[in-house]
């Protein structure tokens, strides 16, 4: 086994080495077509880091820490091999494209602060690469500069910014616990079941990592950031950036100590996403649209898993729900990157391309042997035998029906040249991602020591994956069948309430100015001076 | 309270102190002198200069652990004058230092003046002014006693002033004016002030006075007179009518100047006030009031700004705002349950807000200044293309608004830290209401600026001049100044504490 | 009454009527002319300072008198410094004003 502190710090310096790069002209032009190479050292750090003997940088007054835990190495691990895979995709797809250096430089900001995220183990160092992937992500979304992706852009990064803040106050909240001068995130969720204002800061934490993974009302960033995104920039937001609230989640919230109201009302509001996420999704048309959807509800998901450990202090579910997610990263991922593939082929090549996609996206929902099962089997324990589980086998049957309205949203999208075919360049990483999706899980599960989880190949535990996809696929073709028309839900859905709030904003804004034009002038302000001077005097007079 | 006097002697090195003062003004004389034509010489040796002694002052106080004193002529206060250099004035020497240093080599390019040329009025004024200003905020920095801080104020005030109206337009002749006369009214009112703590205490010595001073209607009267005074020209919300026509309307080195350097001279002398001359007199109602003022600032400001059509007016709004952050320092320091720490938590966070606006700030309205002598306006709208022909100059402006918002790792990030946690440690969560509302304020505007200018262009973009490398490498200096202070926590950061008691006098509550 | 209450209460009047000309008054030439009223009530008060401090046996505490000396000079160049930008403004538009109760200064594009 190598060494663990040269391997860590590659895994960081490496892209953040190539972002500074950048700042050389030469160097910028050249960067879009080395992208798939600034997570290989991360990639390389999960595969070869053995311990989890801390990384310490700087002076002991203020240092950061990074570490590779099991979850962040399996999300990093993940998460890397998306973001080769998609760095890949998108030299080719930037061909020609303007804005390329741009694109380059937010990509590498934004892989670095992922990896800084998956990786740090103080609060500083998770805060400061936390805003670093939310500024890289809101280069990325605006990257087509239209007036939606403008849209999309404010709207992500101010609900980004919010949340940040929140979680912010929730740190300094935490830092004032930890005993001691050190900022250890350990530390932080270990001293936080004790804490003098132990649900504030649940709650801050929760509303905003919330935030950040798109939990309903919060969601409404989603269909708008992916839809505007270019396709492998959605491909790693979706896949891997907004992992790291998840991750986030499961590092400060105490999973160990049950706090059974907490819990539930994460478990309610997570399971409520994921249906509410498939509903709205079945009334949209455009496959990025219905991915981000999906996104909302198997985030949703996953947030209803933690929620559920919660409740029974079970730290088992975080692992769990870490293995889910690391599904998802992959699948998601490469659903992605097949809409650019699938819009460069031609109707005589549809079919062969078409079927990995189907099939990983059914996976999604549970087909039996996907990773999509396996992931169903591991978090079946954290998710009980009550009501939990039958919303989770509901959300299973939805996701099919979501997915297979997604691949029947695809066809349509299929490139009018019959003969085209996509470009090796383009389809060579989508089918690795899309092998990797199958290939990844059954690899982690299988590295499970026996007899923890059941055998997926038990014909009990098959009929139960395949029976929701079946359910799934009846009532697509139900729906495609007779229902004529679905209504017709605006991408973002509820933003449309805080679209009208922007337009009378302005007529406040206006009042407010009026009143500040008001206070500019001279008498006013001579007469504010006195009377200030009035108040501070008897405000200091009274003690 | 005790009431011994302990004399202070000059230190070893107190006439460093004196150098930095004097430094300026051999400056201003010279360039009378020799004439205009050798005033940006003059400044271009002088100020790095000027910068040299700060850092040795600096380092002498950071490594001493103890303030350097300097008694003038040897006349012990309260008859003399000292000048006392702790911690909060070598830090914020150090800082103002650089910030004018980078805005001289910036303003290389308007007030430039080359050997051949005849000798124009604009070069000479800004450069005798520039120098001036840097006296001026050395000598409010270092004076020990509150009338030489009246001195310097005023002398900071006419300083300021010509440098509104530099370009002799109508509009900041208008500016100027209103700026001076509302300043007048502002020191006059300080100066009632030092009047009534002189008849109180017979002496205006700050470290006497927080010897001797009582809790008695006099005291808190001149101590409200003069808090006001300094309010006014400090531009806190709602006695901010003379900045952004001043501001906006300057040139783009002044507008820095005036934004980054100057305001900052009253606000140290209301920081002077309450935490060293009068300790522990600032009551609880009191601070809270303060510390409306300053949240009506930050809310009002921001949302005007918001609503800008022109950027430089933009900007000039923004630092009605920021100034609205420094001040809530004061009802977290001097909060209900006094506490050492967070009474040096609350400090620390103001000086370092006050630091890295003054670098932030410099910083976008050198890039304002820019683009406006590029496209030849700067009406927000109109501004399409220029990110692509000025790549580096946004570049500044970006990062400089992230140290507005205060994302890490920037110096604001650090302040908003501190601040956040002096806000919980005193249980005054309406602060940190105002804060958050504050920044997601800023980020809105910081972000419709960004997205304006990276957008397509309304009409082909015409540039009117080109734009000096070095010009732009000094904003972008100085903002990656503001970014990287919030590395200052790993360093220097203890250096404020230097020179002050430990704890506030609370005896006296 | 003493001498020092006495003069107390004048420089009170002086900068209440300095105060009220200062805030009122458009007309700027007429604020700088209050603006000295609102001084001299200040400086008043200053000697009445070192009045009050003469009974020890001097004849005046010298540092209040150091210090008017000062302040009258501080005045006296923001008076000349303030009449110069009103002459320079009544040169460029034909009257002074600082245009307080209109923000058309504000808000004006600038003409370079």
């Amino acid at each position: 086994m190598m060494e663990t502190y040269p391997l860590l710090a590659g895994a960081l310096l490496f892209p953040l080495g190539m972002l500074l790069a950048c700042l050389w002209p030469g160097a910028l032009l050249r960067m879009p077509s080395y992208l798939a190479f600034a997570p290989i050292p991360a990639f390389a750090a999960v595969l070869f880091v053995a311990d989890v003997s801390p990384l310490v940088v700087g002076p002991p007054r203020l240092h950061l820490t990074f570490t590779l835990d099991l979850p962040g190495a399996l999300l990093l691990g993940v998460a890397a091999l998306l973001w080769i895979t998609a760095g890949a995709y998108a030299s080719p797809y930037l061909q020609g494209r303007p804005n390329r250096g741009r694109f380059a430089v937010c990509w590498l900001a934004a892989l670095t602060g992922c990896i800084g995220v998956f990786l740090a183990a103080d609060m500083v160092g998770f805060y400061l690469f936390l805003a670093m992937l939310t500024l890289g992500a809101c280069g990325l979304i605006i990257q087509h500069e239209t007036a939606d992706a403008w849209r999309a852009g404010a709207l992500y990064i101010g609900l980004g910014l919010l949340a940040e803040t929140l979680l912010l106050i929730a740190f300094v909240l935490l830092a004032a616990d930890i005993p001691g001068n050190g900022l250890l995130i350990a530390d932080a969720a270990a001293a936080l079941p004790t804490s003098p204002h132990r649900d504030l800061i649940i709650s801050l934490l929760i509303a905003g990592f919330g935030m950040k993974a798109g939990l309903v009302p919060f969601h409404v960033w989603m269909p708008r950031a992916y839809a505007a995104a270019p396709t492998p920039a959605a491909a790693v937001l979706s896949g891997a950036a907004v992992k790291a609230s998840i991750l986030g989640m499961i590092r400060f919230l105490p999973l160990d100590t049950a706090l059974p109201h907490t819990g539930t009302l994460l478990a309610a509001a997570g399971l409520f996403a994921a249906l509410y996420g498939v509903v709205i999704g079945m009334t949209q048309r455009r496959p990025k649209v219905v991915l981000a959807y999906s996104s909302v509800s198997q985030m949703g998901f996953i947030v209803a898993v933690i929620g559920m450990g919660m409740i029974a202090g079970d730290g088992r579910a975080a692992l769990a729900a870490i293995f889910y997610s690391a599904n998802h990263v992959l699948v998601k991922g490469a659903l992605f990157l097949s809409i650019g593939v699938i819009a460069a082929t031609g109707r005589r090549y549809l079919w062969p391309m078409l079927l990995p996609v189907a099939i990983i996206a059914v996976g999604l929902g549970g087909l039996p042997l996907t990773g999509g099962a396996l992931a169903k089997i591991v978090v079946d324990g954290p998710l009980g035998d009550g009501a939990a589980n039958t919303v989770a086998t509901l959300s299973a049957v939805g996701t099919t029906l979501l997915m297979l309205q997604f691949v029947r949203g695809l066809i349509t999208t299929v490139s009018t040249d019959q003969e085209a075919t996509a470009a090796p360049s383009l389809f060579w990483p989508w089918l690795s991602t899309a092998a990797a999706s199958l290939v990844v899980p059954w690899a982690l599960f299988l590295a499970v020591p026996e007899g923890m989880l059941p055998n997926p190949l038990a014909p009990e535990l098959l009929w139960k994956a395949l029976f929701p996809v079946l359910l799934g696929a009846i009532l697509a073709a139900v729906v495609w069948r007779w229902v004529r028309r679905l209504p017709h839900i605006p991408e973002g859905d509820i933003v449309v309430v805080l679209d009208s709030c922007v337009k009378i904003a302005p007529a406040w804004g206006k009042t407010i100015e009026q009143a500040e034009g008001m206070l500019r002038r001279w008498h006013v302000a001579g007469i504010s001076l006195l009377a200030l001077t009035l108040a501070l005097g008897a405000a200091l007079l009274a003690q | 309270m005790p009431a011994t006097t302990v004399l202070d002697a000059t230190t070893a090195d107190g006439a460093l102190l004196v150098l930095a003062i004097v430094l300026p003004v051999v400056g201003i004389l010279l360039s009378f002198v020799l004439g205009g034509r050798y005033a940006e010489r003059i400044a271009g040796v002088l100020l790095p200069a000027g910068f040299i002694v700060a850092c040795i002052i600096f380092l002498k106080v950071w490594q001493g652990g103890e303030p350097l004193i300097y008694i003038v002529g040897g006349w012990q206060p309260p008859l003399g004058i000292t000048l006392r250099a702790d911690g909060l004035s070598v830090a914020m020497m150090v800082a103002m230092a650089i910030v004018i240093c980078l805005i001289g080599v910036f303003a290389h390019a308007n007030f430039g003046s080359r050997a051949a040329s005849v000798e124009t009025r604009a070069p000479l004024v800004f450069w005798v002014m520039l120098m001036a200003i840097s006296g001026a905020m050395n000598m409010i920095f270092l004076g020990g006693d509150l009338f030489t801080l009246y001195v310097a104020l005023e002398l900071l005030t006419f300083a300021a002033v010509p440098l509104v109206c530099l370009d002799g337009r109508v509009e900041t002749l208008q500016a100027a004016l209103r700026y001076l006369l509302f300043a007048l009214l502002g020191s006059i009112l300080y100066l009632v002030g030092t009047a009534l703590l002189y008849g109180s205490y017979g002496t205006l010595d700050i470290v006497l006075m927080s010897q001797r001073v009582r809790l008695e209607p006099a005291t808190l009267a001149a101590a409200t007179l003069m808090t006001l005074g300094l309010f006014a020209k400090t531009a806190l919300f709602p006695l901010h009518l003379w900045l952004p026509p001043a501001h906006a309307g300057a040139p783009a080195a002044a507008s820095a100047v005036l934004s980054a350097v100057v305001v900052k001279g009253s606000f140290f002398l209301i920081v002077r006030l309450w935490f060293d001359a009068l300790p522990g007199l600032l009551s609880v109602a009191a601070s809270q009031l303060i510390g409306v003022l300053g949240a009506s600032a930050i809310i009002c400001g921001n949302i005007v700004a918001l609503r800008q059509k022109r950027l430089k007016l933009l900007i000039a709004y923004s630092t009605v705002a920021q100034i609205g952050y420094l001040f809530l320092m004061f009802p977290l320091a001097f909060s209900a349950d006094p506490s050492p720490h967070h009474y040096g938590d609350a400090l620390t966070a103001g000086m370092l807000q006050t630091i890295s606006h003054a670098t932030a700030k410099a910083a976008m309205f050198m890039a304002a200044g820019l683009i406006y002598a590029a496209l030849g306006h700067d009406r927000i709208s109109e501004l399409g293309g220029i990110a692509r022909a000025l790549p580096m100059t946004m570049f500044a402006f970006g990062l400089g608004g992230l140290c507005l918002i205060g994302l890490p790792p920037t110096g604001g990030f650090l302040a908003k830290w501190l601040l956040l946690e002096a806000t919980i440690a005193t249980a005054q969560w309406w602060w940190a209401i105002v804060i958050i509302a504050g920044g997601l304020l800023t980020s809105a505007y910081i972000y419709i600026v960004l997205s304006r200018t990276m957008g397509p262009p309304n009409a082909p973009l015409t540039l009117y001049a080109a734009v000096p490398k070095y010009q732009e490498v000094a904003a972008l200096g100085l903002a990656c100044l503001s970014v990287l202070l919030g590395l200052v926590a790993l360093g220097p950061i203890d250096v404020l504490q230097v020179g002050r008691p430990e704890a506030p006098m609370a005896g006296l509550r | 009454m003493n001498a020092a209450t006495l003069f107390g209460l004048c420089g009170a009047a002086l900068v209440g009527i300095g105060l009220y000309g200062l805030i009122t008054n458009p007309e700027p030439l007429r604020k700088i002319l209050a603006f000295n009223l609102l001084g001299s009530g200040v400086f008043l008060l200053f000697g009445m300072i070192a009045r009050r401090a003469a009974a020890a046996g001097l004849g005046g505490d010298p540092v209040p008198q150091a210090m008017v000396i000062t302040a009258i000079v501080v005045a006296f160049a923001a008076t000349a410094m303030a009449i110069a930008l009103v002459q320079r403004l009544a040169d460029e538009t034909g009257r002074a004003s600082i245009s307080s109760d209109s923000s058309d200064a504000v808000d004006g594009e600038g003409k370079s």
